[in-house]
């Protein structure tokens, strides 16, 4: 009779289609089994090592001291403060740049003198030697010329125009 | 949305991540470590994989793409994590599932976990004697209880083919078992 038992289950063997619990067909079947509760706590275990892992990967952005919010802006506006205090420095002692725009402004300023005290006297210095240039030689030269071409023309028209060419601006340029 | 690709999406959430991952516990846990334990054999040994398994799968959601299913995926994180641990335990690279095949059935009298009898022994042994590819396609189909379908798609052969390699590996076992 035992032996028939066991003739039928050998018969079945690989027959059964296997359903529902994986671990009770593996012990039937392949002999191995698991400890008591198994399943429920290896998922402890695996959620609790999860936990761990996240612990210990959390704290590494924040591990040096320096890195920490309340450090990380003290140190960018030190940064920005060293930055510029290296610039200024550098500006400071240098003689300012000519600016050319400003003798343009000043050539077609009337008060002159006043904007004067506003600004370098670099700028001024600069101004003075181009308005000298531009304004004062090229009239005297312009005033010259025409001296030169009233004193021919009167030599060539006569003394009874020479009046007639004589005007205050001319005399001035002549003074100048 | 079938219920994987929603524990998919859960699991790529940051605020949902630790409860989906809790319920991917419950869906996998005990599929992935019977499939760890057919190749590393013993139940320490099963224990330690599966856990570097999950671990592995934790860290790794964000990238998956869902190109295969999760099951697939996580079939072959489990896989690679056994063939790692084989070859870090035993100072020995195995090349492939019959170096491997070997190892078992040594370590398997050492096993706390196993008290088979003759016959399962015999099956043990008959199971360790197929190739590669026949191992997997009789253990996904007959412990895993994977369809055809599902199994071509994990190892990329055709489903005729599977289901001549797993009548195949039945005949052979029932004919060496009733020897």
């Amino acid at each position: 009779m035992e032996e028939s038992t066991e003739n039928n289950s050998n018969q079945n063997f690989l027959k059964e289609r296997f359903k529902g619990d994986i671990s009770k067909h593996h012990k039937n079947y392949l002999g191995t089994t698991i400890p008591e509760g198994y399943f429920a706590k290896s998922k402890m275990s695996i959620l609790d090592k999860i936990k761990e892992e996240s612990k210990i990967e959390a704290p590494k952005k924040q591990l040096v001291f320096w890195m920490q919010p309340q450090f990380k802006y003290i140190a960018a506006a030190c940064l920005i403060f060293i930055l510029s205090l290296t610039v200024w420095l550098q500006h400071v002692n240098k003689p300012a740049p000519i600016n050319e725009t400003n003798f343009e402004l000043f050539a077609f300023s009337d008060d002159v003198l006043l904007e004067s005290l506003l600004i370098d006297e670099s700028e001024v210095e600069a101004f003075v030697d181009a308005t000298l240039f531009n304004e004062v030689l090229v009239k005297v030269e312009l005033s010259e010329q025409k001296l030169d071409n009233f004193i021919l023309d009167n030599l060539i028209l006569g003394d009874s125009l020479l009046d007639d060419y004589i005007y205050e601006g001319l005399i001035e340029t002549i003074v100048l | 949305m079938s219920k994987d690709a929603d524990l998919v999406k859960k699991l790529q959430n940051p605020t949902l991540k630790d409860t989906a991952f809790s319920a991917l516990l419950d869906a996998y846990q005990e599929r992935l470590y019977w499939h760890i334990r057919k190749i590393v054999t013993t139940h320490e040994n099963a224990d330690d994989v599966l856990q570097n398994t999950f671990i592995r799968v934790y860290k790794s959601i964000q990238k998956f793409e869902g190109k295969s299913s999760l099951h697939t995926w996580m079939y072959r994180i489990a896989y690679n994590e056994s063939m790692r641990f084989l070859e870090k335990n035993n100072k020995k690279r195995y090349d492939n599932i019959d170096e491997v095949s070997e190892a078992h059935l040594e370590v398997l009298f050492e096993d706390t976990y196993f008290d088979g009898n003759e016959i399962q022994l015999k099956l043990q042994e008959i199971i360790n004697g197929f190739t590669e590819k026949q191992q997997r396609v009789f253990q996904l189909k007959y412990f895993d209880d994977l369809s055809f379908r599902k199994i071509s798609k994990i190892l990329e052969v055709s489903e005729s083919t599977l289901k001549s390699t797993y009548y195949t590996t039945v005949k052979i076992i029932e004919e060496k078992i009733f020897l």
